[in-house]
């Protein structure tokens, strides 16, 4: 039981750090790698907001979320949009992005291990015997939420469609008068504020390191590897996936092995399935 | 309108007295500034311990110079802090930049002496060439805690004279952390050790070390586990702790996620005491951030000086200056270590009265006195300073449990404020 629940856990935390690369990348063909600046970023502003300026905790988080979305579709239209077409452009710009934020954060001081978000509901629950906390709990409900909103979002309003439409098939879109740019700048703010909701579900858990940008950005990236890039189920497949594997190593090999294991799958993955579990990017070429 | 005339030889007489006065201004000035003392500063100021070391040794050379400096011979110097960012503590950064800064110290900014870093013993250990090369004095007040750094200089004293090292070794601080089991073993009756490790070359040499040593002693390790850095989940592990029934919970982290495994085994109610060297918790902010999570964890610092003891009474001056000119407490251990070193320095140029680099090394390998961890002493062969858990007579590090949102020492006996407490779920 505790390795199904922890499992689990641990499972949605992986996709919901992925969701929002995963949807920059369907929509807009762009690997934004500076994913993990905006969690980090979003952690940051919700921790400033509550203990600097004194807002309360929902109005923080709601605030910081703006404002990461804004900075993440203004990240497209003012840089990423120069350089479009030219994937090692792209991947080097949005680095860049990515670490002058996170540096930033360092080069200002925020360094001390003491800012953390209080978790939404405090104490713990057990269940079956295994005692797990209500953040963990929340974590899950807000997976599942976001998922849901998603799917509905990509499948019953206009502007998701439009999205799915150009993820589909970018040309026939562009000819249904549908504006590529456009598309991308929404894609953009709508995985940055992907990134912000599951830096203010998760975080609560640890505290907010620059440090954790990085390994927020390794996480995603190997989800989507493995999952598939552009693939929705891909994505929760390959979170379950590496999610159970990394709880599941832990209790047999040992926690030393997690980071292994993570490797190895990605190595499995590129040598037999280079378009990931259920990915469609180089499907044709694989054929041939 | 009225025009104020001089009188011819009036201004002249006055333009001769403002230029000689000017002159003996000057020259006065001139004599009364004697050329400071550089201290070079080589550290990662962009981490925690880094930042920690800067202010502890920004706070000594404040304070000295408040007083006019130092003694050289009956002439007061005053202290010239230069630092540099050495970047040794962020991943990836090769060591070359800690190797550097500290070269650029010494030969742009003219360093007499560098003390505080590098921190990360891969970069202290080149640097030890770098001093050594130029014969400048190095004395390390942060990090470093590999015993080859004081083996080296042991082999080769010629070579490696000129560096020394008051952070202490791993070697001892894990003897000195058996000995702390024992007497737990011997007050509570607790024998069964789960330890938890960060995995990183000292974490993972430390709970090996004390694995050997624990089991040793008679005590039962029923776990040993190594985290990645940068885990965030401790469920499956601290799961593990709850059902071989272990009592003592030992982890050994220099990872800020290690608050997670805190949270976790206070959510959890795992029946073991978490007493290890848990980096994270070290801060006085802690725990705020954790809402009291940290709750009876017991955390070792290297060196004791960072929470105020009646017992060393140098610290308890400490921790009310850095309060006062910091808004906090001192965090670290390397707070206490590099607030003292700059005095260790100073008290070697005075007794040596000049700063000509072997009559100070002979005064540092003489030195005998009391700092914020106890009596400082080097060992004149390995110029390792020397620590056992009396600090009357050498240094010693320290245990403190949180207890009531405060860190409160419970070990070493000599410095203790409290006798060590079980958590709720414990008793």
């Amino acid at each position: 039981m505790n390795i199904i629940l922890f499992g689990i856990v641990n499972s949605v935390v992986l996709a919901l750090l992925a969701s929002g690369f995963a949807l920059v990348y369907g929509v807009s063909r762009l690997a934004n790698f500076a994913h993990g600046a905006l969690y980090i970023l979003t952690g940051f502003a919700t921790w400033l907001f509550m203990n600097r300026i004194g807002l309360n905790y929902l109005l923080s988080i709601i605030f910081s979320i703006l404002i990461v979305t804004i900075i993440g579709g203004m990240i497209y239209r003012l840089l990423l949009i120069r350089v479009k077409g030219l994937p090692a452009s792209e991947i080097i710009a949005s680095l860049a992005i990515g670490i002058a934020i996170m540096e930033i954060f360092r080069w200002r001081g925020f360094i001390s291990e003491a800012y953390m978000l209080p978790p939404f509901i405090k104490g713990s629950l057990s269940i079956m015997g295994v005692v797990i906390d209500w953040q963990r709990i929340i974590i899950i409900i807000a997976g599942l939420i976001l998922m849901l909103s998603l799917w509905l979002f990509t499948h019953y309003t206009k502007v998701g469609l439009s999205l799915r439409a150009i993820a589909q098939d970018r040309r026939a879109s562009m000819m249904a008068g549908i504006e590529p740019d456009k598309a991308s700048v929404i894609a953009l703010a709508l995985g940055s504020a992907l990134a912000g909701i599951s830096a203010v579900v998760i975080l609560p858990l640890g505290n907010i390191t620059v440090e954790t940008g990085y390994s927020v950005l390794i996480n995603a990236v190997a989800v989507c590897i493995i999952g598939g890039l552009g693939s929705w189920m891909g994505v929760l497949g390959g979170a379950f996936l590496l999610g159970f594997a990394q709880i599941l190593s832990t209790a047999f090999l040992g926690p030393n092995w997690q980071m292994v294991i993570v490797l190895l799958f990605i190595i499995i993955t590129l040598i037999l399935k280079p378009s990931g579990l259920l990915g469609k990017q180089k499907r044709l070429e694989e054929r041939v | 309108m009225k025009v104020i005339r001089f009188d011819n030889q009036l201004s002249k007489l006055l333009l001769t007295l403002f230029i000689f006065l000017s002159a003996i201004l000057f020259n006065f000035s001139q004599t009364s500034i004697a050329q400071p003392i550089v201290l070079g500063v080589p550290i990662s100021r962009g981490y925690p311990d880094g930042v920690d070391a800067e202010r502890g040794i920004t706070l000594a050379v404040e304070e000295i110079n408040a007083k006019g400096g130092i003694n050289v011979a009956g002439k007061l110097r005053p202290i010239k802090l230069e630092i540099m960012d050495t970047r040794d503590l962020e991943p990836g950064v090769p060591v070359s930049e800690a190797l550097v800064a500290t070269e650029r110290l010494i030969i742009e900014k003219k360093a007499n002496f560098i003390v505080g870093g590098p921190i990360r013993s891969e970069a202290a250990l080149a640097a030890m060439d770098v001093v050594s090369k130029h014969k400048t004095i190095s004395i390390l007040s942060a990090g470093v805690l590999s015993p080859a750094y004081h083996k080296r200089i042991a082999e080769n004293y010629d070579k490696y004279k000129y560096c020394f090292r008051t952070t202490g070794s791993v070697v001892p601080m894990i003897e000195g952390a058996v000995k702390t089991f024992e007497l737990i073993k011997v007050k509570k009756g607790f024998d069964k050790v789960f330890i938890m490790v960060q995995d990183v070359a000292h974490a993972r040499a430390a709970g090996t070390a004390l694995k050997d040593g624990l089991e040793k002693k008679g005590l039962k390790i029923l776990g040993h586990e190594v985290y990645p850095t940068g885990a965030t989940d401790f469920s499956v592990g601290l799961s593990k702790v709850k059902a071989v029934g272990a009592q003592f919970l030992i982890p050994w982290f220099d990872m800020p996620e290690v608050s997670i495994l805190m949270k976790q085994w206070y959510d959890m109610k795992v029946p073991a005491l978490p007493i290890g060297y848990i980096h994270a918790l070290q801060d006085e902010a802690t725990w705020k951030a954790t809402e009291g999570k940290v709750s009876h964890s017991v955390v070792l610092y290297a060196k004791a000086g960072s929470v105020a003891t009646k017992a060393i009474p140098m610290s308890e001056h400490f921790v009310s200056a850095h309060k006062k000119r910091f808004g906090t407490e001192p965090r670290s251990e390397w707070s206490s270590t590099s607030y003292t070193v700059v005095y260790i320095l100073k008290d070697a140029i005075e007794r040596a009265k000049r700063l000509e680099t072997d009559a100070i090394i002979s005064a540092l390998e003489n030195i005998d006195m009391m700092g914020t961890y106890g009596r400082v002493k080097f060992d004149p062969k390995s110029h390792q300073i020397i620590e056992n858990g009396d600090p009357k007579e050498t240094a010693v590090s320290m245990w403190a449990q949180w207890l009531d949102g405060r860190r409160v020492i419970v070990f070493p006996e000599k410095i203790a404020e409290k006798a060590l407490e079980l958590p709720p779920w414990m008793k």
